[in-house]
């Protein structure tokens, strides 16, 4: 009985758990927490034994499928990347629940809560496994969904069910241009083989589409009067949808609304379940992206950008959880640019993106687990209304410092000392330096640095605002339960040693993730077709390596000097006087510029004022209809006298009349 | 001879089923009766089993008289679910009953006469097999004898009934008369005189009226709502997710079968039949207030669209015919088993309420009984033909197969046909989830639940792995169409 045979049990097991608990988790203790937690435990143990017996066989992956209907199957497939995947995910996923027992003890709706939470992480997971896009797709959804329901869970609150409906109508955005994606891939496939697939074909699974490749990226479209192909444009469009799920500008704005749900919701988007869904998909359809022309490219610049877009803004934050937002936006688009540079070093960008994911992971959950057990303590999101927390709640402060290192990427280069966020970005900042040598572009080389430190400047204000110094109001916390402090005393040492341990190993296993018995993808002849040069690492200059940990550094520094010893006077700095404030502050306009203006003013009034004249008319015309057929319907009942004569007679009419219709229809034809 | 008996172990198993219920019942005091219907639902299970081991066999017996093909077997499955679902909703509906016996007895005795419909190969055990049927659903319908509207429903239907029974038996004399058989190959073999005659059409218009009378098809229906309404939730069940199906099963072997040589008067005849019937149904259920009477107009409209089936003609709309036929089966019979869980609440808020299907009781249902609600929204949205649902996948099945052959303008009525449909199924919707209600939560009786599941199960087992479905569908259609013309 092999373990791998038990794999459909990962995503079912939690999808399970979401019916139950739905339906009896009232009556249980804790709103029937156990039952979540007992699944995804189960799934966490059948997703690390799997991936430890990948380790040892990497092109032993595990493949099931079965016929849908048509060409299409439903089926699962676990390769190095998504095995690493459901391995974190199951386990950050469980760390979570089990935080919530504490976390979510006052709230009355908790077996809602547990419910959803299991659903949330299902779809995640089968997502995860999918084995063709269509299947991908449908989980997609479901997060998408799960994320609306859980975004909104104290729907109560207005700002709560806004913020839903924010990110659920942003995230639609890209959704709808991943289903245009994944439509013109089905047309292409079936017109590659000509409308006659064979039996046990499926066309939407990722090695039939893997291995047409060329095919598609021979075939060109012209649009405004450019040539290009259609590889093309399907990779940007499954990169819209990996835009708006995970938070890349311009489809960002949902992200940092998201925090209206419980602060262990935000750790499950932020950490495990929503965001990653986008860097997942390109990593999953990278040999797709590596044959087409310019996508990676379009990705690195877009990635590199958000990066250090969304850094600026987690400086002037003054809400805990906006600046962790804020941050996590940025750190997705690291992950992004790491994909991106596969322009120059191949599949090893998939390696180097997928560990920064699941170091981000880490101590991504753990920031956010921190900062709720914060809130649970003072009361209260403002960090000017805390200070000298670390005071009061000892395990939390050191956790949170922790996982800030993480963040902030401090270690000794050439040594495997260092925090799992060194590791992973340190190897993205990098490659981004040798794809500056190899191209000539070094304007993603350049944002990354500029961001790495923003990165440790707005993290280590969070720090120093909320920790140390005086309390700057009377709010009396005291530390959380053991519950809430276990799992971040576990995440902080996956925050501290994974990175060091796991690097190299990591690298190439999930590298080799289109080298298997299932896809054997040749990315070199691939990236070929899409004009990249793939090149190897050279021998970078010792300053590229020491970079990073010095500007993280100096960093760490400024915020010492401005936060904790107060060196400088903020309140000259921030004023509403100060232009750069100002425009930080108001994050960019972006609100005024997306929201007021362009989707109220622009798509809204515009829309609705050409579509009211139209819209007149139709009303007028539906209207019309529909009481026609409501008043037939009102007089028609009127037939039904109920008296059982008229019926009798009605079936001798029915009778006699259809014998003379056949008989006269008989004649004219 | 005894392997031809076992073809017919299904319909022996319900045979001992129900006259063993029936003794039983006899010495039984009236708290123990429940037991009665464990027992009959595990009768039908167990036919239902034997049933579908049995797929694929074939066979005759009784000199010709009876065959089993994949036809018969198709609808001899569509019954027996059907009748399971109801014998299990019913353990509640029965409960401390004095006449529990009686009432299982005969739902067994009708299932036994449909399924003996779908596997007569003579017109004469046809007819005998349909009164059978007919006549046990008579009395269930007058089941609630101190219900005055029950009994209304019975007489109605009863009437009625006797009327299309003559009718049908009228039309059967002709063809006898002109072909001096009653085989249905055999008609169909010396068809000759009676297609040469101007007796075909009288002939086929009065099997149309008999059988058209079962199906409810518009002017034969009226009956439909007024016994749907009246009768208790769970005949109402039997009668239009099985007896209506009984209809269709007998009306595909005499017209498609025996009269295949009247195929053009009997096409016009479904034509305008189909039209008038799927237009009629949903226009007239706008309005209703009951939601049985409603449903009941809705099931005129689902006869309708199956009735496309006949005009098409072809191997894949039959089949598309014959899957609707199965998938209607579950979404009617949950729906109708729906109303008896809501008339089950009503009467446990007030024992002497009167119209436990008016539609302001379906208000706030979603909290009152959450799994009942959900599961009609299932229903509804299945009958809608939403997708992802059995119903949508038969719609598709049939419409693009009507397409396909060249009758585009009778799917484009079919289309908006279901369009219009949408309006009173989404009321219902609107009623259980966004009317408020300050009632309290009613704990919901485990047979109802159990019924709802299954049905439920076939919705979406149809909606989501249809393939499977639709080749079986397509081989019960081979069986009347074997060259597929």
């Amino acid at each position: 009985m092999a373990v791998e045979n038990y794999a459909f049990l990962i995503p079912l097991l939690p999808a399970l758990a979401f019916v139950l608990t739905f339906f009896f988790g009232k009556k249980l203790p804790n709103g029937g927490a156990i039952i979540p937690i007992a699944a995804i435990a189960t799934s966490f143990v059948i997703s690390l034994l799997i991936t430890l017996n990948l380790l040892a066989n990497p092109e032993e992956v595990v493949s099931q499928s079965f016929s849908w209907f048509a060409m299409l199957n439903i089926g699962i497939l676990v390769d190095p990347l998504a095995a690493v995947m459901l391995t974190m995910v199951t386990f950050v996923s469980l760390l979570i629940h089990i935080y919530s027992l504490g976390y979510m003890s006052h709230d009355k709706a908790q077996s809602r809560y547990f419910a959803e939470t299991a659903l949330f992480t299902a779809s995640m997971l089968g997502l995860i496994l999918s084995d063709n896009i269509l299947q991908l797709f449908i989980c997609w959804e479901l997060v998408g969904v799960c994320s609306f329901l859980l975004i909104g869970f104290w729907f109560q609150k207005p700002s709560a069910a806004t913020a839903a409906k924010k990110a659920f109508l942003t995230t639609r955005i890209g959704d709808v241009m991943f289903l245009s994606g994944i439509v013109l891939l089905f047309t292409d496939l079936f017109k590659i083989y000509n409308g006659a697939i064979p039996d046990g074909v499926y066309i939407l699974r990722f090695d039939v589409i893997f291995s047409h490749i060329p095919e598609i990226a021979a075939m060109n479209a012209t649009i405004f009067g450019m040539e290009v192909s259609h590889i093309t444009i399907i990779t940007l469009l499954f990169f819209g949808g990996a835009v708006g799920k995970s938070g890349q500008f311009p489809l960002h704005v949902w992200l940092p609304d998201a925090m209206e749900g419980p602060t262990t919701v935000s750790a499950l988007i932020h950490a495990a379940t929503m965001v990653t869904a986008g860097v997942y998909l390109v990593a999953r359809t990278f040999p797709m992206f590596i044959a087409a022309p310019s996508s990676l490219l379009v990705v690195a610049y877009l990635g590199a950008f958000t990066a250090i877009f969304a850094a600026t803004m987690g400086i002037v934050m003054n809400d805990i959880k906006r600046v962790l937002a804020y941050s996590t936006i940025s750190q997705l688009g690291y992950m992004m640019l790491g994909l991106g540079i596969g322009a120059t070093i191949g599949a090893e960008a998939v390696g180097i993106s997928l560990f920064h994911l699941i170091n981000h992971a880490f101590f991504k959950a753990l920031l956010f687990l921190c900062a709720g057990s914060v809130i649970h303590a003072v009361g209260t999101q403002d960090m000017r209304q805390m200070g000298g927390v670390a005071k009061v709640m000892p395990i939390t402060a050191a956790t949170m410092i922790i996982a800030a290192l993480a963040l902030g990427g401090f270690g000794i280069p050439g040594t495997i000392i260092g925090t799992s966020g060194f590791f992973s970005k340190d190897a993205i900042i990098e490659s981004a330096y040798v794809f500056g040598a190899s191209s000539g572009m070094w304007i993603p080389y350049v944002l990354s640095i500029v961001a790495a430190l923003l990165t440790s400047l707005y993290i280590f204000r969070l720090i120093f605002m909320t920790f140390f110094g005086k309390a700057r109001t009377d709010y009396g916390g005291h530390e959380s339960p053991a519950t809430m402090t276990i799992p971040l005393s576990i995440l902080a040492l996956f925050a501290l040693f994974f990175g060091g341990l796991a690097t190299e190993r990591f690298n190439t296993f999930v590298s080799d993730t289109f080298m298997n018995d299932f896809v054997h993808v040749n990315i070199a002849e691939l990236a070929e077709i899409g004009g990249y040069h793939l090149g190897h690492h050279g021998h970078e200059p010792l300053i590229i390596l020491w970079l990073p940990l010095i500007v993280a550094a100096a960093g760490l520094l400024i915020a010492a000097l401005v936060y904790g010893m107060k060196v400088v006077n903020m309140d000259r700095l921030v004023s509403r006087n100060n232009p750069i404030y100002k425009l930080l502050y108001n994050r960019y306009y972006q609100n005024e510029l997306f929201t007021n203006f362009f989707s109220v003013k622009v798509v809204y009034e515009g829309l609705s004022y050409a579509g009211r004249a139209i819209d007149t008319g139709f009303d007028w015309l539906v209207g019309w209809l529909s009481d026609l057929v409501l008043e037939t319907g009102e007089s028609l009942r009127q037939f039904q006298t109920g008296a059982v004569q008229n019926y009798a007679t009605a079936v001798i009419t029915g009778v006699s009349l259809l014998i003379i219709l056949i008989k006269v229809v008989m004649e004219v034809l | 001879m005894a392997e031809n008996l076992m073809l017919f172990a299904p319909e022996l198993t319900l045979v001992l089923t129900g006259l063993f219920v029936l003794m039983v019942g006899l010495f039984l005091p009236t708290g123990a009766k429940k037991v009665l219907g464990y027992l009959a639902s595990i009768g039908i299970l167990v036919a239902l089993s034997l049933t579908v081991s049995s797929l694929g066999t074939e066979g005759m017996a009784f000199n010709d008289t009876l065959s089993v093909d994949a036809l018969s077997q198709f609808f001899k499955i569509v019954f027996l679910v059907v009748a399971l679902i109801v014998s299990i909703a019913s353990i509640k509906y029965t409960e401390g009953n004095s006449h529990t016996e009686e009432f299982y007895a005969l739902s067994i005795f009708a299932t036994i006469g449909m399924m003996f419909v779908a596997s007569a190969n003579d017109i004469m055990v046809l007819f005998v097999a349909f009164e059978l049927a007919s006549l046990a659903t008579y009395a269930l319908a007058g089941f609630e004898k101190k219900n005055q509207k029950s009994l209304e429903a019975a007489l109605k239907y009863f009437i009625i009934g006797s009327l299309s029974a003559a009718m049908l038996l009228f039309g059967i004399s002709f063809i006898y008369g002109l072909t001096g058989t009653t085989s249905i190959p055999g008609i169909a073999a010396n068809i000759t005189a009676l297609s040469t005659s101007p007796m075909g059409i009288v002939a086929v218009v009065l099997m149309l009226a008999g059988f058209g009378f079962k199906i409810a098809l518009v002017p034969f229906h009226m009956w439909a709502p007024d016994t749907y309404q009246g009768a208790p939730s769970v005949v109402s069940a039997l009668l239009a997710a099985g007896s209506k199906k009984m209809g269709i099963v007998a009306a595909f072997k005499i017209f498609i079968v025996a009269l295949i040589a009247l195929q053009a008067e009997w096409q016009i005849a479904f034509a305008i039949l189909a039209v008038v019937t799927m237009t009629y149904g949903n226009v007239v259920a706008l309005k209703q207030t009951s939601v049985k009477r409603m449903l009941a107009y809705s099931s005129l409209a689902q006869a309708g669209y199956i009735s496309m089936a006949f005009v098409v003609l072809t191997p894949l709309a039959l089949g598309g015919g014959i899957l609707y036929a199965l998938s209607h089966g579950f979404m009617k019979a949950g729906a109708f088993i729906v109303t008896a869980a809501v008339a089950y609440m009503v009467l446990s808020d007030n024992k002497d309420s009167e119209d436990t299907d008016h539609i302001d009781n379906f208000k706030g249902l979603g909290v009152r009984m959450p799994i009942t609600a959900l599961s009609m929204t299932i229903f509804v949205f299945a009958l809608a033909g939403i997708p992802l649902t059995a119903g949508y996948m038969s719609k598709f099945v049939l419409f693009s197969s009507t397409i396909q052959s060249g009758f585009a303008w009778l799917a484009v009525i079919a289309i908006l046909n279901s369009a219009i449909s949408l309006y009173y199924y989404a009321k219902i919707v609107k009623y259980m989830y966004f009317l408020p209600t300050d009632l309290e939560k009613v704990s919901e009786p485990l047979p109802y639940v159990a019924a709802l599941l299954i049905a439920v199960a076939g919705v979406f087992a149809i909606g989501f792995w249809p393939e499977p479905f639709i080749h079986w569908a397509m081989e019960a259609a081979m069986v009347l169409i074997p060259g597929g013309m």
